[in-house]
């Protein structure tokens, strides 16, 4: 009976506040502003100068900016210089955020021709900050744990600490020490701070607010540089094994001589690895990112097209639709997470081939 | 589609924010909180093994403790049973010493008597002869003047003697 009510009230509370969304954006509809999906998603999904402050679109959470200008300069200033569209002359350049374009959205500075020039930009943008942010969570997450072992020894960590050591002792002893065997400790602390701080970009980009909401993960240069570091750490530490096998595998002389087919193909087997693991991870969560978005965009087009009442409806369906997406992103953050470091460890133990381990699996 | 444009600056700091969360990860915190799990892993199964060894020595202990007792109280038995046995033994033991100590107090008083019996006869036998020798030289005193008196004299002498045993 309880959980009956419950169930009404939350449901009348949904449609109450999706009657006020839908009108809300019917009435910016009837306006100069119409909804536009496509810049909606992508400014939703892409790198900012600012981060936008909880519940309010217009105001910023300013962010430093750092650029090397054309002819030499370091320039530091904070984002709300030119995040308005103004153009803010710091020292002897002059800079700017084109809203069109090549360079739209990105920091440009403008030459005394008048013509934009992308500068070297190590700015701290929204998804840097997020990385840092990422990466902090996760030393605090790792020196909790350190510390409790430290103290208390022997004894079994419990809450948040528990769930932490239960999911290092899934991924590192029944994960990567199988795989890796004795290279386990050599490999697994790569391997488990890529597991963990893939978890946490990819979770905080599940929540909507600062200081989460940053596609970190969704975003190919932050999956690029992990892929890259896999591919590093494979080829640069494989055995001779793995070379010979890439340029000289056990294949009829045919395939190889004349004509180097396989060689040819395991090589290119080297370049696909990494960028299976890039591609993989990046469309897994700007999918789940766009999909959420989609549902929460319908209200607004449905409602600027029918109106209130057809957006309030589209609104339940939405908001209840999107919650079972971000309910199966939690899910999917850890499963692309755990993917990629199994990937790592199994692209990682490959490159360790050695004389006995072939004679006992041929 | 910027989304599909790695960003050189975001390239630049993800690289070094991961090389800085590897460097201080991989330092202090990955190899010790493993370490601390295998050790606590191991103390666990050691303390497994330790306890199901205990409780299979505990059994041994109860099993071993139950046959000390039925073994005492066995012995326990056997004790009682020869104590009664020695009781009884001793008693008639002490019945036939004490028959055969009876017997020679009994033995010693006969010789005694014997003795004394005879030592009563010596001194009879002496005191007699002493009279009769009495008698006799009064007998041959008076034997010179009558021989009826002589007769009466002996009567009187031997009644003397009687009258004195």
């Amino acid at each position: 009976m309880k959980k009956v009510i419950t169930a009404i009230v939350a449901l009348v509370i949904l449609a109450l506040m999706a009657w006020g969304y839908a009108e809300s954006a019917a009435h910016h509809g009837h306006g100069d502003a119409k909804v536009n999906p496509k810049e909606t998603i992508f400014e939703h999904l892409g790198d900012t100068y600012g981060w936008e402050v909880p519940f309010s679109h217009t105001k910023k959470i300013s962010l430093p900016i750092i650029a090397f200008a054309k002819g030499g300069g370091l320039h530091c200033f904070m984002s709300s210089r030119v995040t308005g569209g103004d153009t803010w002359q710091d020292g002897d350049a002059s800079f700017k955020i084109p809203h069109e374009g090549d360079y739209k959205g990105k920091l440009v500075q403008v030459l005394d021709d008048g013509t934009e020039y992308r500068p070297w930009d190590f700015s701290i943008t929204k998804n840097v900050l997020g990385i840092l942010i990422a990466a902090a969570l996760v030393i605090l997450m790792a020196m909790s744990l350190r510390k409790w072992y430290k103290r208390e020894g022997m004894k079994g960590p419990k809450g948040f600490k528990g769930m932490l050591e239960l999911v290092i002792d899934f991924v590192y002893t029944d994960t990567i020490k199988p795989i890796m065997g004795k290279d386990a400790p050599k490999y697994g602390p790569y391997l488990l701070t890529a597991f963990f701080f893939i978890l946490t970009m990819n979770l905080l980009g599940l929540i909507v607010i600062f200081p989460g909401g940053a596609n970190l993960t969704g975003n190919l240069a932050v999956t690029m540089v992990l892929a890259l570091i896999t591919f590093a750490v494979t080829n640069l530490t494989g055995t001779k094994h793995y070379w010979k096998d890439i340029f000289w595998p056990d294949v009829p002389i045919a395939l190889k001589c004349p004509v180097p087919m396989m060689p040819l193909i395991e090589f290119l087997g080297i370049l696909t690895k990494p960028l299976a693991l890039m591609v993989r991870l990046f469309a897994n969560m700007l999918g789940g990112h766009m999909v959420v978005i989609v549902l929460i965009l319908l209200i607004m087009v449905f409602a600027q097209m029918f109106g209130t009442a057809v957006g309030a409806g589209t609104a339940i369906i939405s908001v209840l639709l999107s919650l079972f997406m971000l309910v199966l992103d939690t899910l999917i953050s850890f499963i692309q997470a755990f993917v990629f470091t199994l990937l790592s460890t199994i692209f990682i133990s490959m490159a360790h081939i050695h004389e006995e381990h072939k004679a006992l699996t041929e | 589609m910027e989304l599909f444009k790695p960003e050189f600056g975001l390239v630049f700091w993800m690289f070094l924010a991961f090389a800085c969360l590897y460097f201080i990860l991989a330092k202090w915190a990955w190899p010790f909180i493993i370490k601390s799990m295998d050790e606590r892993a191991a103390l666990i199964d050691k303390g497994v093994a330790y306890a199901q060894e205990a409780k299979s020595k505990l059994d041994n202990a109860k099993r071993d403790a139950d046959a000390l007792v039925a073994d005492a109280r066995k012995q326990q038995a056997d004790i009682l049973r020869d104590a009664a046995k020695m009781k009884t033994e001793i008693i008639e033991q002490a019945k036939a010493e004490a028959a055969v100590e009876a017997k020679k107090v009994t033995d010693a008083a006969q010789v005694s008597i014997e003795q004394s019996r005879k030592e009563s006869e010596h001194q009879l036998r002496q005191d007699v002869g002493a009279y009769a020798l009495q008698i006799a030289e009064q007998v041959i005193r008076r034997n010179m003047s009558d021989d009826k008196a002589q007769r009466d004299l002996v009567k009187k002498l031997l009644t003397e003697v009687e009258s004195s045993n």
